[in-house]
């Protein structure tokens, strides 16, 4: 036992049942402002996380009979899950009026995933790695249909829920199989055994569990749920699904792969390189013609999900990834918070989020606008913001894994393709927020007034902006702030 | 004798399972929800097999008994008679098929591949008193947090379920 492991996870489920059972108490008209309280209280975690908790990153530490594990890659993404938990919480302040079931369920229930993505973080046997995607998945079939008096929200929790269960079975089979080839749970046993009692069985429930994980980073062929559930659900749900489930799902695959990873089980490496490429491909062709901002999102996170696995391929095979891969979940973080809390603002309730609700957003917000345009420009990857170094990064671990194996220079062709296609969202967005045709704009209904924004989610925001344009004009100093914390992190 | 009855239970169960789905003489969904509880219960005569006596017994009590009586209250309360009347798709039957079919020949290469696997000296692995041991020393931490996982899935029933206020 050994409890300040999981101070974290502790301290914020305890949270989640102060704010479900206080919001019990509070009269109606105070509960609005639990959002923002707990955002506050993540904000004030994760700052005593980062300098006051004495946070040891230099050693690995194990507990739980070998069930968690703490090093430096597991405390790099245990805070983006906070960071990305707060401004959730922070854009859901404005929203709580839509939401109708209490806004206390929906802090708490965030928090819940929060938890489990905390969990995930640093999982390190497969009965960790069920019961955290568990835990995740389940808050989310419910935060996705939360508005329930709307058919839409319902869809997508309906659809989550069917998927979402398929993904479970394959992954809960996969594991019994990798148990009857390996005979242990523990990820770190595994990676010990050599040979492998049973190296069929231990491939086949291999391949069930990363298609199982697929599904919650929505890699293709995975990756159907992803934009009629990103549409459907409240929009800082589908925030938290496009950020935090999705890097939970990333952390989980990586610590797999790492650990599974043997000259036996290549296959399916190569197998993963194919569906990036696919990833990538699908995402930016689909990108260019949607105007439906949320199902674009999920497009974007369909070909950033791809770039990504480019990332997970080379730490497998045992380059360093983790500063490449770090940096640009970061970068994808800020960019993304940023693009869903404007939507959520510009947006009214029970509308349909398409990109005729930016046209003239110059005009009524410049602030929202130029905000919006930076995250766009950064999720496109156009330098010199943060998203391009990232891509540059992820682009560079490829070129090292080309020079053994000649096939990867195919998969980096591909990706650069793939980022001069999604240039072709980019002018779609940037032209409705500054020049909107006349017929778009007689035609728009939203009046021109400005919209209101209050003072927490402006410093969300400016967050989120500052994030965008330091992590791409000094990155070195993001990196070496990475550096810091990973530099004595081995994989155990 | 055992293999005997292993052949038996596993008959059983394909044959009832492939009654729940397709049943050629019934297409009453009160009629598939029985074959369900007797796949279920052939499946933990395949347990009971395999020393696992508590997962057995939990899956006649919990999944037999209890979950099973849920959906027939959900059926008849929904009243599903349009569904003796409602056509598969070409399309989803094609790519059931094909997924199914895929599946299958994995698992049997795999299995087939890896040869008879010697069966291990018998273990109570099955046994309470050392399943209650595990969860409580190695995985204590798992347990517990599906004690969270418990109490998401609550909420979630009854914010989903209950009448708007309005």
């Amino acid at each position: 036992m050994n409890l300040q492991l999981i101070t974290l996870e502790v301290v914020v489920t305890l949270i989640g049942a102060t704010i479900l059972l206080g919001s019990l108490w509070l009269p109606a008209d105070k509960r609005r402002h639990l959002p923002l309280v707990a955002a506050a209280a993540l904000v004030v975690l994760l700052i005593a996380h980062c300098f006051a908790m004495g946070v040891d990153t230099t050693t690995t530490l194990h507990g739980f009979g070998g069930g968690i594990v703490q090093d430096g890659f597991a405390i790099c993404l245990k805070r983006l899950f906070l960071a990305s938990a707060a401004f959730v919480l922070a854009m859901s302040a404005p929203f709580v009026e839509r939401l109708r079931a209490g806004p206390g369920e929906f802090c708490a229930l965030i928090l819940f995933a929060l938890v489990g993505m905390l969990f995930a973080a640093s999982a390190n046997d497969f009965v960790m790695l069920f019961v955290s995607v568990e835990l995740i998945t389940v808050t989310f079939y419910v935060l996705t249909s939360f508005q329930r008096h709307e058919t839409r929200s319902l869809e997508a929790g309906a659809k989550y829920l069917i998927l979402g269960g398929v993904a479970t079975g394959l992954m809960v089979f996969g594991i019994s199989l990798i148990f009857a080839g390996s005979g242990t749970m523990s990820l770190r046993e595994i990676s010990k055994l050599d040979p492998l009692p049973n190296l069929m069985l231990f491939n086949a429930g291999l391949l069930l569990v990363v298609a199982g994980l697929g599904f919650k980073i929505a890699i293709v062929p995975f990756q159907l749920w992803a934009p009629d559930v990103y549409q459907g659900s409240p929009t800082p749900v589908t925030a938290f699904l496009a950020v935090g489930s999705k890097i939970a799902g990333f952390a989980l695959l990586m610590r797999l792969l790492r650990h599974t990873s043997r000259p036996e089980t290549g296959f399916l490496l190569d197998a993963l390189a194919a569906l990036a490429a696919f990833s990538m491909i699908y995402g930016s062709l689909c990108a260019i013609w949607q105007r439906q901002l949320k199902r674009l999102m999920a497009y974007i996170g369909i070909s950033s999900a791809g770039y990504l696995l480019i990332g997970v391929i080379a730490m497998a095979k045992g380059f360093d990834g983790t500063k490449a891969i770090l940096f640009y979940l970061a970068a994808y973080l800020f960019a993304a918070m940023a693009t869903f809390t404007v939507i959520g603002l510009i947006s009214k309730e029970g509308e349909d989020e398409r990109s005729e609700i930016l046209n003239g957003l110059h005009k009524r917000s410049p602030g929202l606008a130029l905000t919006l345009t930076l995250s766009i420009v950064s999720l496109a990857g156009i330098p010199p913001l943060a998203g391009f170094f990232g891509k540059f990064l992820l682009l560079q671990l490829l070129l090292e894994m080309a020079v053994n194996n000649a096939a990867y220079y195919w998969l980096l062709g591909i990706a650069l393709a793939c980022i001069v296609a999604s240039l072709a969202f980019f002018f779609g967005i940037i032209r409705a927020v500054y020049w909107p045709s006349d017929v778009a704009l007689s035609r728009a209904t939203a009046p021109a007034a400005p919209i209101p924004t209050s003072l927490p989610l402006k410093i969300s925001l400016a967050i989120c902006v500052t994030g965008i344009i330091l992590l791409g004009l000094q990155p070195d100093v993001f990196l070496d702030l990475i550096q810091e914390t990973v530099r004595a992190f081995r994989w155990q | 004798m055992e293999t005997t009855l292993f052949y038996i239970f596993a008959a059983l169960t394909l044959l009832f399972g492939f009654l729940c789905v397709a049943n050629p003489f019934s297409r009453n969904p009160v009629t598939s929800a029985m074959f369900l509880v007797l796949t279920m219960i052939s499946i933990s005569g395949l347990f009971i097999l395999l020393q696992a006596f508590f997962l057995a017994a939990v899956q006649i009590l919990v999944y037999a008994g209890a979950v099973m009586v849920l959906f027939l209250f959900v059926i008849m309360l929904l009243d599903l008679k349009e569904a003796e009347h409602t056509h598969v798709r070409k399309v989803a039957l094609v790519t059931g098929l094909v997924s199914v079919m895929g599946l299958g020949v994995m698992l049997v290469l795999s299995i087939a591949g890896s040869g008879i696997v010697e069966a291990p000296a018998k273990r109570a692995i099955g046994d309470t008193k050392l399943l209650g041991q595990l969860l409580f020393s190695k995985y204590l931490l798992p347990f517990e947090i599906v004690s969270v996982l418990l109490l998401v899935a609550m909420i979630g029933v009854i914010l989903l379920s209950r009448k708007e206020a309005k």
